[in-house]
């Protein structure tokens, strides 16, 4: 379903330098004169992992670890430097939840901007309005600006857009954290019913016991190389003892 | 293949396009008491004020002494380039938050940019089409000329949109140059002036300006309701095609990067 194949992501670091007409002059007079300096940063160093259809794929490892770059190429955000990546099916990314929001519109117009940014259809998101407002517990404020809205309300209205969606894959990146304890067993509800329905799920989180709780297999990433993927207690306990060393 | 592709991102997309035109029409006119009537007002006025400042000086100069329609058109047109190549200069730089999160077809926000200020163009069109009824200016069937060149507008605008936009995320100075650009364009189009006011050794340059073009043909058919001459129409047709192939190939060839720039 999802074949990862030596994907590299190469960062210049040395970027930054360089945004403006003047510097890009003063370069062009640099060049003989000083070596470049190596700037390259590796995100992620040759990683291939292959995932197959209905599989709960695990991604834990320390912050900057290359979690988060990765789903970002899956999902299309970004392009490897090197290598490839082939998805057989359409990606439902449930990264940075809430993306295009605009703070001065409401609910109500939000739910619908929302939705045609991750792709949906007006017909689509006409049929399961009045789910995702049940679903979020927001249905007294549907037309209050969502500057108003407290930070949980707003994360609570971002998961139900995301999760009325039948995925095919599924790439949660450490958001179901967001969200009152209700909330949160009624998410973790709603991401079962998925992966029981046949889901591919990529999942990244620092919660060891979710990731027990929901993956077949976990990957672990450790500044950008791939050091162990295979069986989920194994690799998350040889996680955990390294870490806690 | 490749045009199968963009059909059907085009597709799939366009309930997008249109949620971000209709949120760019809530958020420009919030709690303004006049609203959107902005847009059919700020012609008239800006029209009224540099008649009076020079009908005096540039208005015998004008065959059939129509300097409002004149001058209106000009600024109709002008403005419709400057705003939307203006809007989508900056499109991709704010939408970095939102293009980090999410896999979106990048020439999306200069495009919707476009639309959106067409929009707005097409309602400027009531209060010059009312200064055309006011002034007497014949009505002929070349009105139906008209879209042609609007198409033509757009087409080019786009073109350029999607060239300043891509280059503006990787040279932050884009941004200051285009603005004293535009700034040179509007006094080399005879926007207030006419033409003959321009020494003859001139003349042929500006009548390159694209513009102009533009311009012209509109005036041919406002303030006479004659058919613009063929040169006039191969010149809009070929400066839209230059504009838009140099954009979109600009544009493709450096969308993937944008990311690394944000």
């Amino acid at each position: 379903m999802i074949k990862i194949s030596n994907v590299t992501m190469k960062y210049d670091l040395g970027i930054e330098k360089n945004n403006s007409l003047k510097n890009t002059f003063i370069n062009i007079f640099k060049k003989n004169k000083s070596k470049k300096e190596n700037f390259d940063f590796y995100a992620l160093d040759d990683i291939s992992i292959q995932i197959n259809r209905g599989e709960v794929l695990g991604l834990i490892g320390n912050n900057g670890a290359g979690k988060s770059t990765l789903l970002k190429i899956i999902s299309g955000v970004m392009r490897p430097t090197s290598g490839c990546v082939e998805v057989n099916g359409v990606v439902s990314p449930m990264i940075e939840l809430g993306a295009g929001f605009d703070m001065d519109l409401t609910a109500r117009e939000n739910i619908y901007l929302n939705g045609a940014v991750l792709g949906y259809s007006k017909k689509f998101l006409d049929e399961r309005f009045d789910r995702i407002v049940e679903f979020s517990e927001l249905i007294d404020f549907l037309d209050a600006p969502l500057k108003n809205y407290s930070s949980g309300m707003i994360a609570k209205l971002a998961f139900s857009i995301s999760t009325i969606v039948d995925p095919e894959i599924l790439i949660v990146d450490e958001i179901l954290s967001v969200g009152d304890i209700k909330f949160q067993e009624k998410s973790k509800q709603k991401m079962l019913e998925m992966i029981n329905g046949g889901t591919t799920v990529i999942y990244v989180s620092h919660s060891l016991d979710s990731i027990k709780d929901l993956c077949t297999k976990v990957a672990w990433l450790d500044h950008g190389k791939l050091v162990k993927i295979g069986d989920t207690e194994k690799v998350c306990n040889e996680y955990y003892s390294v870490q806690m060393n | 293949m490749y045009l199968r592709n963009i059909i059907y991102n085009f597709r799939r997309y366009s309930f997008l396009m249109i949620q971000m035109i209709s949120r760019d029409f809530k958020v420009k006119y919030k709690r303004s008491v006049l609203g959107i009537l902005w847009s059919l007002l700020y012609p008239l006025l800006m029209m009224s004020v540099m008649a009076i400042v020079f009908s005096t000086m540039f208005g015998r100069d004008i065959e059939g002494g129509n300097y409002l329609v004149y001058l209106m058109s000009g600024l109709v047109v002008f403005n419709y380039f400057n705003e939307a190549t203006n809007n989508a200069m900056t499109s991709i730089i704010v939408n970095f938050s939102l293009m980090k999160k999410v896999y979106i077809p990048k020439y999306i926000f200069p495009l919707s940019k476009c639309l959106f200020v067409g929009i707005n163009f097409l309602l400027t069109l009531i209060p010059l089409l009312l200064v055309v009824l006011i002034t007497g200016a014949p009505i002929t069937f070349n009105y139906l000329l008209l879209p042609y060149v609007f198409i033509c507008m757009f087409v080019f605008t786009l073109g350029v949109s999607l060239f300043i936009s891509a280059w503006s995320v990787f040279l932050r100075d884009v941004i200051y140059i285009y603005g004293i650009v535009i700034t040179i364009w509007q006094y080399f189009t005879p926007i207030f002036y006419d033409l003959s006011f321009i020494p003859s050794e001139l003349v042929a340059v500006f009548e390159l300006n694209p513009l102009y073009q533009f311009i012209k043909f509109t005036r041919t058919i406002l303030m006479y309701g004659k058919t613009p001459d063929l040169s006039n129409f191969i010149f809009c047709a070929v400066y839209a095609m230059i504009a838009i192939i140099f954009g979109c190939i600009t544009f493709k060839s450096k969308q993937n990067k944008f990311i690394y720039y944000a």
